[in-house]
């Protein structure tokens, strides 16, 4: 299965580590299915962060799709 | 969805039954779609109308003898559409848009003995089907009857063109037949089926068997023989022509084919119709006759006389139904996209959202001529949905949660009246009340014990009706089981409910409680007397959903506003055909902008100030941004000077810290007891900005969700910063779902910048 990516520049900084965030594909899931997609990451603790924009966009239309299944 | 129940359901809702004047009209020609056409000028569009469904239209269309016009609905409002004249003039200067196309031959040859219009379409049909079809006529032309109704009604031209046509479709026609009764019966050896057309008067020199046809099929005594046609009691009628022929053609085809001749046929040729088409505010209209009746219509006088249909349907529900407007749908065509929903085993349910969407709230079967049962529908497929785990998680959750809450120990509470130790009455105001109006709540319950004698008990809580409207049946049995309970054990007190949606659950499903509701009490024991502001403008009452079949409330409600002064003018969408205010069924959790869209179109039913008895309505209407008050921010006035037509919605997160509150402070203050210590989560204090508020309504997410992921941030130590802005971002996910907060500390606690939340599941953190 091809990765989706969702990473763009960031100003958000993880603040326990320190660091930037840095392209990543991690795996998140919902309804029993799992999807491995390139996420902004922590590159030390792999804090994730899932922008605004995200969260009501694709990943809600994804969610809701997976619960119609 | 049983297959059987789905097709009661589809039979119920008669909006696609025939308009009056198709039912009417034995070929059943779709005279409301011409009529559409013409009307914004679109002749071809009317004639492709006429060419679908009458056999040869450049004749029909010329000398119909309309019985559709006896039927049209605008006869009750005006006169009845001028249907013949204006398909004349559609033939008249139109030529045919549409050729029917005809099937490959086949077997089965038919003989056609006099070339009436009956004998013209059969041959034409049974040609079209791929029959071979052969006419014999004594005379040196067809049409019969016809050929004598003169030029000026018929040309003859246009009987020549139908040879044509039907040559066309290899209609074989034999002129000058010398017929005799030996010449007939040699002829039947050669052909499967024969028709004899009663306009050919010879007939019945031939034919006796031909004078007692069966009425459904046409056929006689012999095999294979039908006859049809001719002159009947009323003289020569150009529609029964074509409906016999018609009727024998699909008799013969029957035939050929061996299958029943009569059966379910009750709907060929002219039939009743159930079609409701409402009329009250129609305004009368008499009919455009042509400025020159020689010469007929013309385009521009046509469209006008054809704008004159009332386009019958009936539609009586989705005129009022903001949730049927929004999904384009008429039960019937509902109904089927829930049965086809439910049939899904592997792929998308794409019906789910809809069938969640529906307030449950019994306007449409009230106003439904045929009592469409459409909350019932939509409630138990929303059960079902439940039991086969297909019911999204999303669409309940947040709902069921907040009456978790309110069940909850932070809100709940049962409590006998301070200083009795049993109650005769029990007040229980609802979730709804206590979130919106918590002093409200608490001067109601004085007010009673001061006028209600052997204990008033108080109970706060939920009625469980959300676990109801969601599908979860286990959950509401449980529910409403436990509120039993406790009722029995507190001496089976006489319930009185301020809100009218616990009344009804206690009534529909606890009827062995006792109920009343808390307008009929205080009309019984009066208002508290006192100084209130006078009330000189004109109101109207906004009625809620679950009132619609309790009149005695409702009558209630008005004889207080009457005790109050309030001058109330009612709107027509009040009583039992009110509308819900998006609360009910759970519609404006499943579907936030069509409760948006309830919300606001029941405000907009009057332009005047609302006022609301049920707590619900009143916040949703005063969040859609209207002026609305409780009726008893009336019946209970505050101190100050504070508008209660201003008085803001509380919102979900201000519901919660209301009910929370009002446990809190009525044990402190009537019951002496102290509340448990908040939770650690409690104590973090947000500063929140209206938009950010309102933001947060629309998204479901409540404040103590933030206080929650801003105590994980801030102990954890585990956020995103933005060295720009010093904002901080953060997470948490205390259950389902994970909440995220953009903040900034500040001396006095939070500022909230942003709020969001996902239901997708991250993966953990690397440990270190």
């Amino acid at each position: 299965m091809s990765t989706f990516s969702f990473i763009s520049p960031t100003t958000w900084r993880c603040a326990p580590c320190n660091g930037e965030l840095q392209p990543e594909k991690v795996n998140v899931s919902y309804m029993g299915s799992i999807f491995t997609v390139e996420l902004m990451v922590c590159p030390s603790c792999g804090f994730v962060l899932i922008p605004e924009d995200l969260a009501l966009g694709k990943m809600h239309a994804v969610e809701q799709l997976l619960e119609d299944k | 969805m049983e297959q059987q129940l789905l097709r009661t359901l589809e039979a119920t809702c008669i909006q696609e039954e025939l308009p009056f004047c198709t039912a009417a009209c034995p070929l059943h020609v779709d005279v409301r779609g011409f009529m559409a056409c013409l009307a914004k000028g679109d002749e071809r569009g009317a004639r492709r109308v006429l060419d679908r469904t009458m056999p040869f239209a450049d004749i029909v269309g010329r000398i119909c003898d309309e019985p559709c016009r006896q039927a049209c609905k605008r006869s009750e409002v005006g006169d009845p559409l001028a249907v013949a004249a204006l398909e004349r003039h559609c033939v008249t200067s139109t030529a045919a848009v549409l050729k029917l196309t005809k099937l490959p031959d086949r077997e089965g040859k038919v003989v056609f003995f006099g070339s009436g219009l009956a004998s013209m379409t059969a041959a034409l049909d049974l040609a079209r089907k791929g029959r071979s079809a052969t006419i014999l006529t004594t005379e040196r032309e067809i049409g019969g009857s016809l050929r004598r109704l003169g030029e000026e009604r018929l040309p003859l031209a246009v009987l020549d063109a139908a040879v044509e046509q039907l040559g066309s479709y290899g209609v074989n026609i034999i002129f000058d037949c010398q017929m005799d009764a030996e010449f007939i019966e040699y002829t039947l050896n050669f052909y499967d089926a024969v028709f004899m057309d009663r306009d050919w008067s010879a007939i019945d020199d031939f034919c006796l068997d031909c004078r007692h046809p069966n009425p459904l099929s046409l056929a006689v005594a012999r095999p294979g023989c039908f006859t049809g046609g001719g002159t009947g009691p009323n003289g020569y009628s150009v529609i029964r022509q074509v409906e016999e022929g018609r009727r024998a053609a699909l008799s013969i085809e029957r035939y050929l084919q061996k299958v029943s001749l009569t059966a379910g046929r009750e709907r060929e040729g002219a039939c009743a119709t159930r079609l409701f088409t409402d009329i009250t505010s129609i305004e009368p209209l008499s009919v455009i006759a042509p400025a020159d009746p020689a010469a007929g219509y013309t385009v521009e006088e046509a469209a006008r006389e054809a704008a004159r249909c009332l386009q019958c349907q009936c539609l009586e529900c989705v005129k009022q139904c903001a949730f049927l407007q929004a999904f384009k749908e008429y039960p019937k065509t509902l109904v089927r996209k829930i049965y086809n929903n439910q049939a899904v085993v592997q792929g998308t349910r794409t019906a789910n959202t809809m069938i969640n969407s529906c307030s449950l709230c019994g306007q449409c079967t009230l106003i439904c001529p045929h009592q469409f049962p459409m909350a019932e529908v939509c409630v138990t497929t929303r059960q079902s949905m439940v039991l086969d785990a297909t019911m999204p998680p999303s669409a309940h959750e947040f709902a069921l949660q907040d009456m978790a809450f309110s069940l909850g120990s932070e809100a709940a509470m049962l409590r006998h009246q301070p200083g009795k130790s049993s109650s005769r009455f029990l007040f229980y105001p609802g979730c709804q009340l206590a979130g919106s109006a918590p002093d409200l709540v608490e001067k109601t319950y004085l007010h009673l014990t001061r006028h209600l004698h052997d204990g008033v008990g108080l109970m706060l809580g939920c009625c469980g009706i959300p676990a109801h409207w969601s599908g979860r049946q286990e959950l509401f049995a449980a529910t409403m089981e436990e509120f039993c309970t406790a009722i029995q054990e507190n001496g089976n007190p006489l319930i009185i409910t301020a809100c009218s949606s616990c009344y009804v659950t206690f009534k529909e499903f606890a009827p062995q409680l006792q109920i009343r509701s808390l307008w009929q009490i205080l009309e019984e024991i009066g208002l508290p007397a006192g100084k209130r502001a006078p009330l000189s403008q004109p109101m109207t009452i906004h009625d809620p959903c679950g009132v619609r079949k309790e009149p005695e409330i409702r009558a209630s409600v008005r004889n207080i506003a009457g005790q109050l002064g309030m001058n109330v003018a009612e709107q027509p969408f009040s009583g039992e055909l009110t509308d819900c205010c998006g609360f009910g069924g759970l519609m404006q959790f499943a579907n936030g902008p069509l409760g948006e869209q309830a919300a606001e179109r029941k405000a907009r039913r009057s332009s005047l100030d609302s006022l609301a008895y049920c707590a619900m309505c009143r916040d949703n209407l005063a969040a859609s941004g209207h002026r609305v008050a409780h009726l008893l921010d009336y019946c209970f006035p505050g101190e100050g000077l504070a508008d209660p037509l201003l008085r803001p919605n509380p919102g979900f997160s201000g519901r919660h810290e209301n009910r929370a509150r009002l446990k809190a402070q009525l044990l402190a203050s009537l019951w002496q007891e102290t509340s448990a210590l908040p939770l650690e989560h409690k104590r973090i204090a947000l500063d929140i900005a209206p938009q950010v508020r309102e933001l947060m309504e629309k998204r479901l997410i409540l404040e103590e969700d933030l206080q929650k992921v801003l105590l994980h941030a801030e102990l954890s130590g585990r956020f995103l910063e933005d060295p720009h802005t010093g904002h901080r971002l953060a997470n948490h996910r205390p259950v389902r779902v994970t909440y995220w907060a953009e903040y900034e500390v500040r001396d006095s606690g939070y500022r909230v910048y942003n709020a969001y939340s996902h239901r997708m599941i991250l993966p953990e953190r690397k440990t270190a």
